[in-house]
């Protein structure tokens, strides 16, 4: 545990991306936790001061059409987004790694099965399938999760196969299976945590995409309107862009400003634990 | 005898964020004209960073000090213009891989024109080509080489390619570092031949860098033996090889089995190579050595003279150059 | 071949699909196949060391997965105590990998970077039940890395493997083989990764496994000198197949097969005094893509005949069960036609 904490402070010295993405995080999640004391005013309540410029009325960025407060509304807004980024990505995680490394590993048939699928799934155009699926089956945030998910472990899963190809060739892989550990077995234990870290910084990086993605389909329309998302701010916003521009405006801002520290962090995590980066011990 | 190289004090230290390993510690040989030396050590010897550091191949930060004296000139001081008019020319290199040296994308015969327009811009292809055959003829290779891809051949193949370029400019000193390491035993054997023959007619000086006794053996004269960074031992191959001085040489030969001799039982050096970034007081194999005194963790022990030209670092010898 | 081997290898082979690109084939156009192992039979006594030498891509390593059966054979078996491996593959795996067990040739790699060498050692205990517990499992590694020269042990179990010396590793690595009490062992290479000082340490200790625990061992290297020192027997390949056989110090110092002869004298010895024969042979292995019908070395022969290239030759036995799988032995035996004259 020690080992790992030392491991992890040495990371964090020797990577300024990883730096960033780290204490972004943490910011997030603090707004998160305190959104309730950070936020001004109810975002939920339809005030009466409609379309107030940043400053007026108490009002800290201003109002929307219908007097909510944009800032309280940011500061709920983080909630979805993280939301939906840490749920989409999950699931396409786990996908990608559970099935990308049953391919590589297994081969044969298995793998000529699976990499064609992965195939037609990085063909495919997701956004045309996701916002197919959210205007069949609703616009429930938790579909629109589920939905993301589903249709972006295929790079997940690449990156893993890829993996479990070359793990399965090593001699500690070898040498478990002279010594009687079953399939699975050597899967679970050895394939999968040795090939994993390389899928953790792409699938953190893919929260960038999750979060882009909810905004994009609510900037069309497609969001949950039963809770406040940075896509609707800006869908609801653009009507009035030319009298109130502090509602897309920050709206955006706060959906760069995340984004951007989803990716340093992925980046970040890409260069720590890749083998080709990382100097000294495995 | 005319020494063509001599390295006086060299000390060589890898320096990194946290450490400096000391890799080469306080090295000195010569090799004269005609000779092949073997430089031979395990993996942690210095033995490579030894032969980088003469060739000035060595990584940046690395500290450097002593001299190497080649031609009146000190290698790791004249600048790196100098340095580049003698490489090939009057100084040549043959790498463990070179599939890794040559280009994938070039045919031989271009690579060869390229090093040799490096020195003689003018030269035409046709007194090139003449100048290749001629050194292909001696690694053995046919001429049709000269025309294919570094693909197209075997690795025993491109070994002696690397060798004819080495001797493209008749350099004055060869350098081989582990260049039939990678070898099937039988292409090593038969190049190793090679190498043997041709300096019959090309009256080259050689240094053999190698971790592998046996081709000291069968290649060399002279040997020096390295240990973490020090020269343990140096001297005639016939007389290191058979009547080693030092715990360390002793212990080596103890390693390998003989070929077609009797089977003596196998012994391994106890311990481990010592931690080359923290300093050394006295001898540096003294943990690993089955004779060490208490003045061996003390006192470094200097050259001793052994025999008529050999020379062990190692306190057991001081008596014997006394006695004779 | 005696009947009371302990193992038996017989007719062991193994051909890869040779790509080469090719989608669409003349009807009747057999698929190139490479034979990497191609018909091997041999027999182990218990307590025996079996070398095979032979040059990178005669199918040794191949040979080596094989019989711990990390690959199936195309065709052929392996007898283990005149019980058939792949029978016992079928209804009792566990019980085959007690038998039969491997020392890899890169110890860097034999062990999951992740995991402490206690719980690397652990998990064969626990997989097949040696110990009734945990503290009991931990007081058998204890013991096994003492008795291996590991000291001190408990320093050694809370390490993890990248902060081990090569040596160390290999030497962990026989122990864990070990731990199963197996009949067959095969060494891959066990030393060519280490550093000479310590090489003797990994040969006696797979000695030692051999004479005192009663083992079957085969030994495959490349170095020469090496293999006989450790081989009671020797089997020399080329291209997948047995061309040499024959007791270590016969096949080394009274080498019959053209191909045998060439490895030893080009073999580099630490004796600079040590004369040898000179032979020369033409280029490198070929890849044994579809090789034959003659014998598959003649194309590289300094005595090849036309008749070598009709048929493969059959062995010859030179007496005391040294045999060679060449039609011009004979010849070579008898001394009057001395085949290095035949060389200059």
């Amino acid at each position: 545990m020690k080992r790992f904490f030392n491991k992890t402070l040495s990371a964090l010295r020797s990577d300024a991306q990883l730096r960033v993405g780290v204490i972004g995080l943490a910011l997030l999640f603090l707004i998160v936790i305190f959104g309730s004391v950070i936020a001004t005013h109810d975002p939920y309540f339809y005030g009466p001061d409609s379309l107030a410029a940043p400053g007026q009325n108490g009002h800290l960025l201003g109002t929307n059409h219908m007097g909510q407060d944009v800032f309280s509304m940011l500061v709920y807004g983080v909630r979805t987004s993280l939301m939906v980024a840490i749920t989409a990505s999950m699931i396409s995680g786990v996908l990608g790694i559970i099935i990308g490394g049953a391919g590589g590993y297994f081969g044969g048939k298995v793998d000529v099965v699976i990499s064609e699928l992965i195939n037609v799934f990085l063909l495919i155009p997701t956004f045309f399938l996701i916002m197919l699926i959210v205007s069949l089956f609703g616009s429930d945030i938790r579909n629109v999760m589920i939905v993301i998910g589903l249709t972006t472990w295929s790079s997940n899963a690449k990156l893993m196969r890829a993996q479990a190809l070359s793990l399965r060739e090593r001699t500690f892989v070898k040498s478990a299976i002279a010594l009687g550990e079953t399939k699975l077995q050597v899967l679970v234990k050895y394939i999968l945590p040795n090939g994993i870290f390389p899928v953790v910084a792409n699938t953190t990086r893919g929260m960038a995409g999750a979060i882009l993605t909810e905004a994009s389909l609510s900037f069309l329309g497609l969001g949950d309107p039963n809770v406040i998302s940075w896509g609707q701010m800006i869908y609801q916003g653009k009507q009035y862009i030319t009298t109130a521009w502090w509602i897309t405006a920050f709206s955006g801002i706060a959906v760069i400003i995340t984004v951007i520290i989803f990716y340093m962090l992925g980046d970040g995590l890409n260069h720590v634990l890749n083998p080709k980066y990382s100097q000294g011990g495995k | 005898m005319e020494t063509i190289l001599s390295v006086n004090h060299l000390n060589v230290t890898y320096v990194n964020k946290s450490r400096r390993v000391m890799a080469v510690r306080d090295v000195s040989l010569s090799i004269n004209k005609g000779d092949s030396l073997g430089i031979v050590g395990e993996s942690g010897s210095g033995k490579s960073t030894l032969a980088m550091a003469l060739l000035r191949l060595h990584p940046k930060g690395t500290e450097i000090t002593g001299e190497a004296m080649f031609e009146g000139k000190n290698l790791l001081t004249i600048s790196e213009k100098e340095m580049n008019e003698l490489r090939w020319v009057k100084l040549a290199v043959v790498f463990q891989k070179a599939m890794n040296a040559l280009s994938p994308v070039h045919r031989i015969r271009q690579q060869i024109e390229d090093i040799y327009r490096v020195h003689y811009p003018k030269a035409s292809s046709a007194e090139i080509r003449e100048r290749a055959m001629e050194l292909l003829k001696l690694v053995n290779l046919p001429p049709r080489v000269y025309n294919l891809y570094p693909h197209e051949m075997s690795g025993g193949m491109l070994q002696r390619v690397a060798i004819a370029i080495s001797l493209l400019h008749h350099p004055q000193l060869l350098i081989f570092d582990e260049a039939t390491t990678a070898l099937d035993v039988v292409t090593q054997g038969q190049i190793l031949r090679e190498i043997v023959e041709m300096e019959k007619t090309l009256s080259t000086t050689r240094i053999m860098i190698t971790h592998d006794m046996s081709v000291v053996a069968t290649t060399c004269n002279k040997v020096a033996v390295m240990y973490a960074g020090e020269l343990m031992e140096y001297g005639m191959v016939t007389d290191v090889l058979t009547h080693p001085h030092h715990p360390y040489t002793q212990g080596l030969q103890r390693s390998f089995p003989s070929l077609k001799g009797d089977n003596r039982k196998l012994e391994s050096i106890p311990g481990f190579l010592p931690d080359l970034s923290k300093p050394c007081q006295g001898c540096v194999f003294a943990p690993r050595c089955p004779h060490a005194t208490e003045r061996c963790f003390s006192q470094k022990p200097p050259m001793f003279k052994t025999g008529e030209s050999g020379g062990a670092a190692c306190w057991l010898c001081e008596g014997e150059e006394n006695g004779k | 071949m005696e009947n009371n081997a302990y193992v038996e290898i017989r007719g062991l082979q193994k051909f890869y699909p040779h790509k080469d690109g090719k989608i669409f084939r003349k009807p009747g156009e057999e698929k190139p196949l490479v034979k990497a192992v191609d018909g091997v039979s041999l027999s182990i006594q218990r307590g025996e060391i079996l070398g095979v030498i032979g040059e990178s891509g005669c199918g040794k390593s191949t040979l080596g997965r094989l019989l711990v059966r990390l690959e199936d054979p195309t065709s052929g078996d392996v007898l283990i105590d005149g019980v058939s491996t792949a029978q016992m593959l079928k209804k009792d795996p566990k019980h085959f990998r007690r038998q039969v067990q491997i020392v890899f040739q890169n110890p860097f790699d034999t062990f999951t970077p992740r995991d402490t060498i206690q719980k690397i050692l652990l998990r064969p205990l626990k997989h097949h039940n040696i110990g009734k517990d945990t503290e009991e499992r931990l007081e058998i590694i204890r013991k096994a890395l003492e008795a291996g020269g590991l000291r001190p042990a408990e320093d050694i179990m809370s390490r993890y493997p990248h902060e081990l010396s090569g040596g160390q590793l290999q030497r962990i690595s026989i122990i864990r083989a070990m731990f199963l009490n197996p009949g067959f062992i095969i060494a891959d290479e066990p030393v060519s990764m280490l550093d000479v000082s310590v090489r003797a340490e990994i040969i006696n200790m797979l000695l030692d496994l051999a004479r005192n625990h009663n083992a079957a061992l085969v030994f495959i290297s490349h170095d020469i000198a090496l293999t006989r020192y450790i081989s009671d027997n020797i089997a020399v390949m080329y291209l997948g197949r047995i061309v040499e056989y024959g007791s270590a110090d016969e096949v080394i110092r009274n080498p019959q097969h053209p191909y045998t002869r060439a490895l030893i004298s080009n073999c580099a010895s630490v004796d600079p005094f040590e004369t040898r024969e000179e032979i020369n042979i033409e280029g490198e292995p070929p890849t044994p893509i579809n090789p034959g019908p003659g014998c598959y070395f003649a194309p590289r022969c300094y005595m090849a005949t036309e008749e070598c290239f009709q048929k493969y030759p059959e062995p010859v036995d030179l007496g005391n069960g040294h045999y060679a799988v060449c039609s011009k032995v004979n010849c070579a035996a008898c001394g009057k036609c001395n085949p290095s004259n035949s060389n200059a």
